[in-house]
């Protein structure tokens, strides 16, 4: 595990987020990408259907249940580049919520507007986002306000256009890497003026509070999370 | 400021003067005419409404509805319907719309690509003319798209920025198979608990040419009036497209039984209590004043 330097520690509690490049490469990231396009693919049609039943968003689209799918997807949630971060933050009290292995349409306006995830009120909610392919800038980046995690941040208003808001800082990235961010800040997708997907996977943690995520919710997957670090991850334990 | 109902149905028993379709919710003999319309709005001081057809797209059944904004000039406006296999349809919006008040047209589906990853070209969408004939002509396009065809409207609506795009029902897209008629004879949409418009119809606020309506709360809620557990749209909704850019409606007749006409013309402020009052006041009339063109009532 690899804890975070006090560079990073600073810029954490600063600006409320980290870039980790090549956070997964080289053979790694190959069998993420294989899993991804070929577990996309497969779901695809049957997100449509919830489309036209009006189940689903039609500007984007995740692989239903992935970690059943494909154990990479298990593999990613601890990943030793940005875990001990994780770890860190949350005084090595980190549940995983939710993986969001998404697809997102270029589309002339972006899926979502600006906003933060969770009100300060909540357990500390941190959000990990991996580019699976590359994403140049104006191609739905991920983007953030730095600093506006921090209780006394703002107000903020989500205006018109993305590029508008102010202080916000974009992320263009490579394949492989990982944007780790504080969701008490306000975050977006940029506009995608490409025509290619934006693909990415975005894994929701939080600091463990009691009975936040029922051990059934990943019983699944419960043979891949033997050790007791993943048991309390998964909140098997 | 007028105060402005944005968005009702009116029609009366089919006769060869008025034909109509019928369905089991508007049989033959059922009307719910203008006159019945104008004593509610009497009472509740309402000063003018937009009238959408309903009944059929053809000329002949839009008699009930020519006959209405004939007889009141200056109290309605009209949005008529297209065939949907019409040769020509921009020569028949020209026509429809030569006569006095029919300002727009209302539409559903825009024939283009299911798959949001599909090539998009809108000279390729099947209502591609409707829109062309919108641009040169000014009309109003009055839209309740498909769920299925709610990710083609940005190419469309960027493509025609000069057209005026009005949003129905809080800007929602009924899904297949998700529409039917409740036991007081309303309309009634189910809808995920997670508003899916606020990725799709909601971002179009970005196109300043685009309208939503604050109307069939009763069609998407699980609450009775005010219909509590959709004030998170309503607020969404004004974050997004502002206090400008939103028209109060209530689709009478179907709201005539359950929660009335009366109730219908309070539910903005009650889903809304920190509007201001001019805002309260544009959503309630101005912003159609103004973006309809409604003329002044006794001019």
């Amino acid at each position: 595990m690899i804890r975070p330097d006090a560079a990073q520690k600073a810029q954490w509690e600063a600006e409320g987020y980290l870039v980790f490049e090549n956070a997964i490469q080289g053979e790694a990231l190959k069998r993420l990408q294989t899993a991804f396009d070929y577990w996309a693919d497969a779901c695809k049609a049957e997100w449509l259907e919830r489309v036209e039943a009006g189940e689903a968003a039609a500007t984007f689209y995740d692989i239903p249940n992935p970690f059943e799918k494909d154990p990479v997807f298990i593999d990613i949630v601890d990943y030793p580049s940005y875990y001990g971060a994780l770890m860190a933050f949350t005084d090595d009290e980190l549940i995983l919520l939710a993986p969001q292995v998404r697809t997102v349409a270029p589309w002339p306006v972006s899926y979502t507007g600006w906003h933060p995830d969770v009100p300060q009120s909540s357990p500390l909610h941190i959000k990990v986002q991996i580019y699976v392919n590359d994403v140049p800038s104006g191609c739905g980046e991920f983007a953030y306000v730095p600093g506006s995690h921090k209780p006394d941040a703002g107000p903020y208003t989500r205006p018109m256009r993305q590029e508008s808001m102010p202080g916000h800082k974009t992320f263009p990235g490579k394949a492989g890497t990982a944007i780790m961010f504080n969701s008490y800040g306000w975050h977006v997708s940029m506009d995608n003026h490409s025509d290619v997907p934006r693909q990415s996977i975005i894994l929701i943690y939080e600091k463990r509070t009691p009975g936040r995520v029922s051990p059934e919710q990943f019983a699944a997957i419960s043979e891949s999370c033997q050790t007791p670090a993943r048991r309390q991850l998964f909140s098997l334990a | 400021m007028p105060r402005i109902d944005a968005h009702l149905h009116v029609f009366t028993k089919v006769s060869p003067e008025f034909p109509r379709e019928t369905t089991p919710v508007c049989p033959a003999e059922r009307e719910e005419p203008v006159e019945k319309l104008l004593a509610e709005m009497e009472r509740h001081q309402i000063d003018q409404a937009v009238l959408v057809q309903i009944g059929g797209t053809s000329l002949a059944q839009h008699r009930y509805l020519l006959h209405c904004l004939r007889a009141y000039p200056g109290r309605f406006l009209g949005i008529g319907l297209i065939p949907p296999e019409h040769p020509r349809p921009a020569d028949y919006m020209a026509e429809l719309a030569s006569y006095p008040g029919i300002i727009g047209f209302r539409l559903s589906e825009f024939g283009g690509p299911r798959d949001i990853f599909a090539k998009m070209d809108v000279r390729e969408f099947k209502t591609y003319p409707i829109w062309c004939c919108a641009a040169e002509r000014d009309y109003v396009l009055w839209l309740y798209p498909r769920a299925i065809d709610a990710h083609l409207l940005p190419y469309l609506i960027q493509e025609f920025p000069q057209v005026r795009v009005v949003l129905n029902h809080l800007g929602m897209t009924p899904g297949k198979g998700k529409f039917s008629w409740d036991e007081k004879g309303r309309p009634r949409v189910q809808v995920t608990g997670y508003n899916l418009a606020m990725h799709t119809t909601y971002r179009l606020a970005r196109f300043e040419n685009v309208t939503v309506h604050l109307s069939g709360q009763y069609a998407f809620s699980n609450a009775d009036f005010p219909y509590q557990d959709l004030a998170g749209w309503h607020r969404n909704l004004l974050n997004d497209f502002g206090a400008k850019r939103l028209m109060w409606a209530t689709d009478f007749p179907w709201i005539l039984e359950d929660p009335g006409y009366g109730a219908l013309t309070t539910v903005v402020e009650k889903l809304m209590p920190n509007l201001s009052a001019s805002a309260l006041a544009d959503i309630m009339g101005g912003n159609a004043k103004r973006f309809l063109r409604f003329p002044d009532r006794h001019s």
